[in-house]
């Protein structure tokens, strides 16, 4: 079984049968954790560094931001069992576009947003694969924690 | 290189955009049209006026009567909805398909062009712009110089991804040295042939800006900065990805900021449902 984690969405599982997939990032980040211990794992697929520029459609669409995705994946994690100390971190996507500069930089700024979250939790990213100028498919099996990226133009690799 | 007769004949057996998507924006964006006009127009194609009827049946307006002319739909749903509807009806049959060359799967390229479609709504709005559904159409037609293009890239795709990942060329400028045509003035050419306005001609031209002087075009930075924002979000995006210049001169030029892009991006995330509905149904 396959779950698919749409844009601005989290899904979390430890049902070894399925893999959780999100397709297309592309300035947008996909967050994976996985507790290779009770074997849980879980993604998250959001847009945007910031959620105080529209706290309504934070409201309504918490995993749309960095700031207000971020925390709740950790706790859908918890809720299965998994424990912050044994949890591997892997981050995709934050491309950019050429010459981007500065703040209209949305892919660097929702990478340095999950930095910040992270310094601040004392969570360190086990494998990255961020930045750049391509579309990245991230996919990730529970029952052994792997992880596959695939990059547009090109196959699907296990990192 | 392509030599612009092959290109030109290969575009006659294109299936065509129905004429009707440019008498549409003729009366469209003309502030003396009545909506008794714009209806006119759309019913004048069978095909098309079928399809926006079965789309306005559809669960997903949830009508309790069912709509049986273009006439009830613009009293239903506005005169705005019926417009667009009825654009994307005309765009669906050429921009579906997939475009190999471009690493795009069946329906991506589909994808792609209706949420920059929508992206350039929100851009038009935002910013009370003139000939917003020029802007729309525009936004949703411009990459139809793939639908030819693509077996060309496919053939050169070493020396495309070369330039782009180890000389510092954009997708578009390696089309360019690669071919000697890139996918805009394809583009550009088949809305020529296809009878578009100039207007749209030089906007589908102009859509990724080589040509930085034409920032100051209100509708060409709007589709521009639509296509920036359709890229960074990912969807549809082939294997150019975000391999195309940012010009940061265009945000200057539209008078928008950081934040409003962040704020177009939050209302796109909402209106993702809206897009996937209109694919389903297309």
């Amino acid at each position: 079984m396959k779950q698919i984690v749409g844009v601005a969405d989290m899904k979390v599982s430890n049902n070894p049968g399925e893999s959780i997939i999100t397709y297309s990032l592309g300035s947008c980040i996909g967050l994976v954790i996985y507790d290779p211990v009770v074997k849980v794992g879980g993604m998250l697929h959001y847009m945007l560094p910031d959620s105080s520029i529209d706290k309504n459609k934070a409201a309504a669409r918490p995993y749309m931001f960095a700031d207000s995705g971020i925390p709740r994946l950790f706790k859908s994690a918890y809720q299965l069992g998994a424990a912050k100390q044994r949890m591997k971190v892997y981050v995709a996507g934050g491309a950019e576009i050429l010459d981007q500069q500065g703040f209209f930089n949305i892919g660097k700024r929702n990478y340095m947003a999950l930095k910040k979250l992270f310094f601040k939790n004392k969570v360190m990213i086990s494998q990255q694969d961020v930045g750049g100028n391509v579309n990245r498919t991230v996919r990730i099996e529970i029952a052994t924690g792997d992880i596959y990226v695939k990059t547009s133009g090109s196959g699907e690799v296990k990192i | 290189m392509i030599s612009l007769q092959d290109l030109v004949s290969e575009v006659k057996n294109l299936q065509p955009i129905p004429a009707v998507a440019g008498q549409l924006l003729a009366v469209a964006d003309n502030p003396d049209s009545s909506m008794a006009d714009i209806a006119q127009v759309i019913q004048y194609d069978p095909v098309i006026t079928a399809s926006v009827l079965r789309t306005c049946n559809s669960a997903y307006f949830g009508m309790k009567h069912p709509v049986e002319s273009i006439k009830d739909a613009v009293n239903l749903l506005g005169i705005d909805q019926v417009i667009e509807l009825a654009l994307i009806k005309s765009g669906s049959r050429a921009l579906g398909g997939s475009q190999k060359g471009y690493g795009l799967e069946e329906g991506d390229m589909w994808k792609y062009s209706v949420s920059s479609a929508i992206l350039a709504r929100q851009v038009a709005g935002r910013l009370a712009l003139k000939g917003k559904n020029t802007i729309f159409t525009a936004a949703l037609i411009k990459d139809m110089g793939k639908i030819v293009l693509e077996k060309y890239v496919s053939d050169a795709a070493h020396k495309i991804s070369d330039l782009v990942e180890n000389k510092h060329f954009s997708f578009q400028e390696a089309e360019k040295k690669a071919l000697g045509i890139d996918h805009a003035e394809l583009g550009a050419l088949i809305a020529k042939m296809w009878k578009f306005s100039p207007r749209m001609v030089n906007i589908i031209r102009h859509h990724h800006l080589s040509d930085e002087t034409k920032s100051t075009d209100q509708q060409i930075a709007a589709v521009y900065l639509a296509d920036c924002l359709c890229m960074m979000l990912g969807g549809g995006v082939g294997s150019d990805g975000l391999a195309y210049r940012f010009k940061d001169q265009v945000m200057k030029d539209l008078g928008i900021s950081a934040v409003d892009m962040s704020l177009i991006i939050a209302e796109f995330g909402i209106n993702m449902q809206e897009v996937e509905t209109l694919l389903q149904m297309a």
